[in-house]
């Protein structure tokens, strides 16, 4: 038995302890989907506290059959999509990087031009996520950020594998869509492409 | 211009031989979609995952904590709300018969029991109508009938327990 389902299954008989360790090990991936999803990192913050929250109360009602990650990330999406539906509008900060701090550029970076440069697309691409649909952005964040495979994207989003491989083809392509319109003098130069084909 | 197969073996992030690679660099070269495409992918698989502000699991114990004492504040003005309404309920309804029982307790009592005795009496008869039923009517029925009544019976409880367990089976997810 491996330390998480010990500490599933200590937190399922009321032990907080065990679930505080859970939120240690998962804080990371739930925070970053939030903050992908909802763009800013106060909501994020928050989104992901209320996420764990709502594991911490639907606890019992977890399936060890499967995956918790998925759960949860499942949790964390349905969470974020709720949000951003109740969202009137969006006022995303292009101003703040992942910490939530101004971006500046790394000095002690072997390449200050070049990590400029790579957190500037980071940015971008960051920016540009805000304007996908919320499912086919938590199907993207899911696929790229928490390295989940498609099977385990359609049982968190509640989606056919069919149905997610195509909302990340759509996402993409309205991604690139949007990388397009940069000004040309600001693309970065693209390297040679090796296989596969990224 | 024409994107097929660049766009599609972009999107599906096929393994190219060395003369797709050169094809799909060619393509590259003349298409912007394309190249924009593939920028996003190279965006894509070098991203960086974002952490929380330190102390994210002390923020958790402490919000975690106020969410507890505000469920057990509402569950204490829940109980007392219903206790109060189930006595002041209780008090209304029963109010007629705790008016005649502390005006007349003599009265009440005596009409309870006559109440009582005369309930007894009839649920008397209808056990020994009951009783006489039960000895008569099965020599009227014949065996297929009892038969086709405990197929039903049986079919019945099938369904029952069916529906039971596909309704109480819990789902995963949120």
């Amino acid at each position: 038995m491996t330390d998480e389902t010990t500490w599933i299954i200590q937190a399922q008989q009321g032990d907080d302890e065990a679930f505080t360790k859970l939120v240690e090990t998962y804080q990371k991936p739930v925070y970053n989907l939030c903050y992908r999803m909802l763009g800013e990192p106060e909501t994020a913050e928050d989104a992901a506290q209320e996420t764990f929250l709502k594991v911490y109360q639907n606890l019992t009602r977890y399936d060890r059959e499967r995956s918790f990650a998925t759960w949860l990330l499942s949790i964390a999406a349905h969470h974020c999509i709720d949000r951003l539906r109740r969202r009137r509008f969006t006022s995303i900060s292009i101003d703040e990087d992942e910490e939530g701090q101004t971006d500046l550029p790394d000095r002690s970076a072997p390449d200050p031009e070049s990590e400029t440069a790579k957190r500037q697309e980071r940015e971008r691409l960051h920016n540009h996520l805000q304007s996908l649909d919320p499912t086919d952005r938590a199907a993207i964040i899911m696929r790229y950020w928490q390295d989940c495979s498609e099977v385990e994207i359609a049982q968190a989003l509640k989606l056919t594998v069919p149905a997610v491989k195509s909302r990340l083809h759509r996402a993409r392509r309205a991604l690139a869509d949007l990388w397009e319109e940069k000004p040309a003098h600001v693309r970065t130069e693209r390297k040679p492409y090796g296989s596969p084909a990224f | 211009m024409d994107h097929r197969p660049f766009e599609d073996w972009l999107l599906d992030n096929h393994t190219l031989t060395t003369d797709q690679e050169r094809q799909l660099n060619t393509h590259l070269r003349m298409c912007s979609s394309c190249a924009a495409l593939a920028e996003v992918n190279l965006a894509l698989v070098s991203v960086r995952v974002a952490a929380p502000a330190a102390g994210f699991t002390d923020r958790f114990q402490v919000r975690l904590a106020s969410k507890k004492q505000a469920l057990r504040r509402r569950n204490f003005w829940g109980f007392l709300l219903l206790t109060v309404s189930v006595l002041g309920l209780f008090g209304w309804v029963s109010w007629p018969v705790l008016k005649d029982l502390i005006q007349s307790p003599v009265n009440l009592l005596a009409s309870w029991i006559s109440s009582l005795v005369s309930f007894w009496g009839s649920l008397q008869a209808i056990i020994r109508a009951g009783m006489v039923l039960f000895k008569v009517v099965p020599g009227f029925v014949p065996d297929y009938v009892w038969a086709v009544i405990l197929f039903a019976a049986g079919g019945w409880s099938m369904v029952w327990i069916v529906s039971l367990m596909k309704f109480t089976k819990y789902r995963q997810g949120v």
